[in-house]
């Protein structure tokens, strides 16, 4: 065999490793930027990382607004049952995309939960964020100064989370999920797309748990 | 008041148009304001936490439904000035408004169309929700009184 050949075989096996293994250490956020990632109609290529099981046969996709009050209802009131019953039983998964249309904090937060994203903590931001949420829109408690605050609180290295925020890291990722969900005629938040198998529901509001029930039941 | 409430209900119209308006004025503010979800399934859900806000409709339903049949009594009837409905009209669509929840349709097209002027009279809104509310079932209640006080003086007259 040509030593030529093998010698340039081998180089290319270690440079691909060193890519690999480049892309693997920062993978965090990479995981989720698979542009092609479809749930149904609707492209969440730009949303949250997948919650639950991937290959589960429904998916859930939520489009939310953080300082959305309905929003906060179904996180408190509803999200915990359908996790219990459809997510943690591997049934089901669930997708965070963001509409933050409300106020001038809500883009804000929404670009935070991505830069926690980049240090592998987006979940326990989202959660942070709808357990802190305030009944009043845009009186501070979504502010750039409270959302670095609760980036501290998670632990997060502040500097890059800090520098991820003040220069609008993520503002086109959130702009980009709320022309998502203008195309696809969500009209406030919470809005979800059940999508099953063969066909995908839109529900509309912070809906009680039997809906979702009746709805994801006849899916499966 | 029970002698004033007999006269104007003793007319069944009034009764049917008290109804009416309770029913209608009850289930668009609750269909508004997320209570009622029609779509898929028609469902009904009072979440924790908002029992206040569900009650403040009922209220204000039952005020409404109350005084502007009274109110169309006293122009109907006694010839009197339309000048005593304009507070209880006024205190439904205060209150019927501050039910506009921002984060549904209502306040998605308000938004949406109205940009910056729109997201700021939506909070304000949604922010003051429950004191809104609470103003317009004052001003239903104020109107109550006048409206009674003034139908007890121009009956009199009248008979």
């Amino acid at each position: 065999m040509n030593k030529g050949l093998v010698t340039g075989g081998i180089i290319a096996v270690v440079i691909v490793g060193i890519v690999g293994a480049y892309f693997a250490s920062t993978s965090t956020e990479n995981s989720n930027q698979d542009v092609t990632r479809t749930h149904g109609a609707v492209s969440t290529a730009m949303g949250s990382s997948i919650l639950g099981n991937p290959s589960a046969l429904i998916t859930i996709v939520e489009f939310g607004d953080y300082q959305c009050h309905q929003c906060y209802n179904w996180f408190h009131n509803t999200k915990p049952a359908i996790f219990e019953n459809y997510v943690d039983t591997g049934k089901a998964n669930f997708v965070f995309v963001d509409l933050a249309f409300l106020g001038k904090d809500s883009p804000k937060a929404a670009q935070a939960s991505y830069c926690a994203e980049d240090q592998g903590k987006y979940w326990q931001y989202h959660d942070i964020l709808y357990n802190s949420q305030e009944s009043e829109i845009d009186n501070g408690w979504a502010g750039p100064e409270r959302l670095k605050a609760f980036a501290f609180s998670l632990g997060l290295d502040m500097e890059l989370f800090q520098s991820c925020l003040d220069t609008g890291k993520y503002s086109k990722r959130v702009q980009y999920n709320i022309d998502e969900a203008k195309k696809h005629g969500v009209k406030g938040t919470p809005g979800f797309f059940i999508v099953g198998p063969n066909d995908q529901q839109q529900i509309g509001g912070a809906q009680p748990y039997s809906v979702f029930k009746q709805v994801m039941d006849s899916m499966i | 008041m029970t002698n004033t409430l007999n006269l104007v209900f003793s007319n069944y119209d009034y009764i049917v148009m008290a109804s009416t308006i309770f029913i209608l004025m009850l289930v668009g503010l609750l269909i508004i304001s997320e209570y009622i979800f029609l779509e898929p399934y028609v469902v009904s859900h009072i979440p924790s936490g908002t029992e206040l806000g569900f009650s403040l409709i009922v209220i204000l339903s039952g005020l409404s439904a109350l005084v502007i049949p009274m109110n169309i009594y006293r122009i109907r009837i006694l010839k009197s000035s339309k000048k005593k409905m304009g507070g209880g009209v006024f205190g439904s669509i205060v209150g019927a408004s501050a039910g506009v929840c921002s984060c549904g349709p209502i306040g998605f097209a308000v938004i949406s169309t109205f940009g910056t002027i729109g997201a700021t009279a939506s909070a304000f809104l949604t922010n003051f929700e429950i004191p809104i509310r609470m103003v317009a079932i004052g001003l239903l209640l104020l109107t109550y009184y006048t409206t009674v006080k003034s139908l007890k003086v121009e009956c009199k007259i009248n008979s």
